[in-house]
């Protein structure tokens, strides 16, 4: 990026916080490369890491936060994770016995170590529509989160009521989306342009979302995970409009979020390369009964070093024969939960 | 040099060309294809085979099954496929192994026979496995390449399996995978990729046809039609085979409406297979 357009950065920035302006239009200040057949090119590696969540946790009240406070948040994640990457002591002896042992330490987590800047805000949400940083669920739209969450952290009589990540359907969370969510690893997605198509490859589960150029939507009866997605171009703006989404896929969750994406919603995303290091990925949400409005968030993909390796998850699905084997043993040795 | 030589000269050339394409039919062909990013062939598209490699690559006439228990006449399908009737039959083919049979050790011989007894426990394509390379290439389902200058990624329907094609070799790969590790360049219009760093767990086809974690695999994908490239791959593994071997095949490319790749993510249809005994009421 040139100085001059690094210079008018603040200045757009400025411009957005009094809402003169739009996301997208502040892009335009940056152009992108483009393809040998003539597209905006939002080729290579991209990661979505960060400490930033979809919705505003509850002890943050704004959208924005000053770098001071940004700088105290991040100190002490850092201190968290390293607290959580302790070696484990070899003579501890087997943990009592309880309904969560923990899981994962730091050295699996990959998580990212910062709060994201979009249009030089840092950002406490995803979210910034609405201001408050949380789905505007309706009543029906609450209601219907809840019995498909409580299903998937109560029931475990049978594969099917488990969720799509121990399952190995599709990735924790809605990593593969849409929208595509950062989780606590994997956060790496492979953007992969040719004529009539963008196809972003996403790490977990080896997922490709083949996005058509143009052309109808699936018969009404085809619903793919992550839905079927349709893109066109907006200037530099790679605009794709998802619709036939998977109802199985409607509950997904990761420690850094809880989403409840209606069946008949439509995820509009944006993907506006803004510098050569960066696309700002705008996303938004449509669905009339389980939202009393649209709902949009904004999320910076920034460029990451590769090579991406495999997630091959059911190959190596353990987890989910024991997690039911568990309930089983649970099931005939009642005494087991009154010891503890 | 009078004409006469000369024709003659072409007509000996013509011969040398004619005795190569037996040998090697892709190399040779003098089909130009049209151009893509960089100038390469354009291989965009979605591709599949029209053959019956997946259920043996080797040749084989129709059969009844591919599960088999005695039968007071001889062999009949065994009984968990045998409600599939002529659905659960196998389709004759001349297979795609290259001056066959396939040179297995006498001991790898003897593990293919008795995969082959214990297909339906031990086929990775059952549990909805990723293929690994070669055989994502001639399952009974398309794939899909994207080619732009910088990339070439390859997405599969079945499994939902992907590749992406490395221009720059990283060196060895880190880990095993289920598809490997795959470093591509040009010889002129052909993409070569050597793909490496598979596990030994995936399997050439429904007939038990195996190999270690050893296996290098060279991929030649050539155009040699508007619509069909010529796919080869020469199989390298000295702790099954006592030979490098190769096979080919025809690669098509689907047109019009069929040109769109579907989601075949069967994880979720083998969960009654491997979880079904962990429910909390097993269906009787």
């Amino acid at each position: 990026m040139n100085r001059a357009k690094q210079a008018l950065l603040p200045i757009l920035g400025a411009l957005l916080l009094t809402g003169v302006v739009a996301p997208a239009q502040a892009a335009a200040a940056y152009r992108a490369p483009r393809t040998s057949f003539g597209d905006p090119d939002l080729q290579g590696l991209w990661t979505n890491a960060s400490i930033t969540t979809l919705e505003r946790p509850d002890n943050l009240k704004s959208l924005v936060i000053t770098p001071a406070e940004a700088a105290r948040l991040e100190t002490a994640n850092k201190a968290w994770l390293a607290a959580n990457d302790r070696p484990t002591d070899p003579k501890a002896g087997a943990p009592p016995v309880s309904d969560d042992p923990g899981g994962y330490n730091s050295f699996w987590l990959d998580l990212g170590s910062k709060y994201a800047v979009v249009n030089g805000e840092i950002r406490t949400s995803w979210i910034v529509d609405p201001a408050n940083g949380h789905v505007p669920y309706s009543e029906k739209g609450r209601h219907d989160a809840m019995a498909a969450g409580m299903r998937q952290f109560t029931n475990f009589d049978g594969p099917e009521v488990r969720s799509l990540g121990e399952r190995c359907i599709v990735g924790y969370g809605s990593s593969g989306g849409p929208p595509m969510l950062n989780v606590l690893y994997n956060n790496n997605y492979q953007i992969v342009q040719s004529p009539g198509y963008v196809t972003i490859v996403v790490e977990m589960n080896h997922d490709a979302r083949i996005i058509r150029l143009g052309g109808a939507h699936l018969p009404a009866n085809i619903r793919p995970w992550m839905g079927d997605s349709i893109g066109h171009w907006e200037g530099d703006t790679l605009v794709v409009e998802t619709t036939n989404l998977n109802p199985g896929q409607a509950f997904t969750a990761d420690i850094r979020h809880r989403i409840y994406l209606a069946p008949d919603s439509k995820v509009t995303e944006r993907f506006t390369r803004v510098s050569p290091a960066e696309i700002l990925y705008e996303f938004k949400v449509e669905e009339p009964t389980a939202y009393t409005q649209a709902w949009r968030g904004e999320i910076p993909m920034r460029a990451t070093k590769g090579p991406m390796y495999e997630y091959a998850c059911h190959e190596g699905n353990y987890a989910l024969t024991d997690i039911l084997a568990g309930a089983r043993a649970q099931e005939h040795k009642p005494q087991a939960r009154a010891t503890q | 040099m009078k004409p006469i030589y000369v024709l003659v000269g072409l007509a000996s050339l013509a011969t040398l060309v004619g005795m190569a394409a037996q040998g090697a039919p892709a190399a040779t062909q003098a089909y130009v294809a049209p151009r893509g990013a960089g100038g390469h062939p354009d291989i965009n598209g979605v591709w599949e085979v029209m053959n019956t490699a997946n259920w043996d690559i080797e040749p084989h006439a129709a059969r009844a099954a591919l599960a088999f228990r005695p039968g007071p006449f001889g062999p009949v399908p065994a009984k968990e496929v045998v409600a599939l009737g002529a659905v659960g039959s196998v389709p004759a083919g001349l297979g795609i192994v290259e001056n066959g049979p396939i040179p297995y050790t006498p001991e790898a011989l003897a593990v293919k026979k008795d995969n082959q007894a214990h297909w339906l426990e031990r086929d990775p394509e059952i549990k909805c496995y990723l293929p690994g390379v070669p055989r994502a290439t001639y399952m009974p389902f398309p794939f899909q390449i994207f080619q732009s200058t910088e990339a070439i990624v390859f997405a599969y329907e079945y499994a939902g399996a992907v590749r992406n094609i490395l221009f720059k070799d990283p060196g060895p790969a880190p880990v095993d995978s289920w598809m490997g590790q795959s470093v591509g360049h040009w010889e002129g219009d052909t993409l070569v990729v050597a793909v490496t760093g598979q596990n030994d767990s995936t399997w050439f086809d429904r007939a038990g046809n195996h190999h270690s974690a050893d296996k290098k695999v060279v991929e030649r994908y050539t155009p040699t039609a508007a619509g069909v490239m010529r796919y080869e791959a020469e199989i390298t593994d000295p702790a099954t085979f006592t030979r490098p071997w190769k096979i080919s095949l025809n690669l098509y490319r689907r047109a019009g409406q069929d040109a769109q790749l579907q989601q075949f993510k069967c994880v979720e249809f083998v969960e009654e297979l491997m979880y079904g005994r962990l429910r909390k009421e097993p269906l009787k």
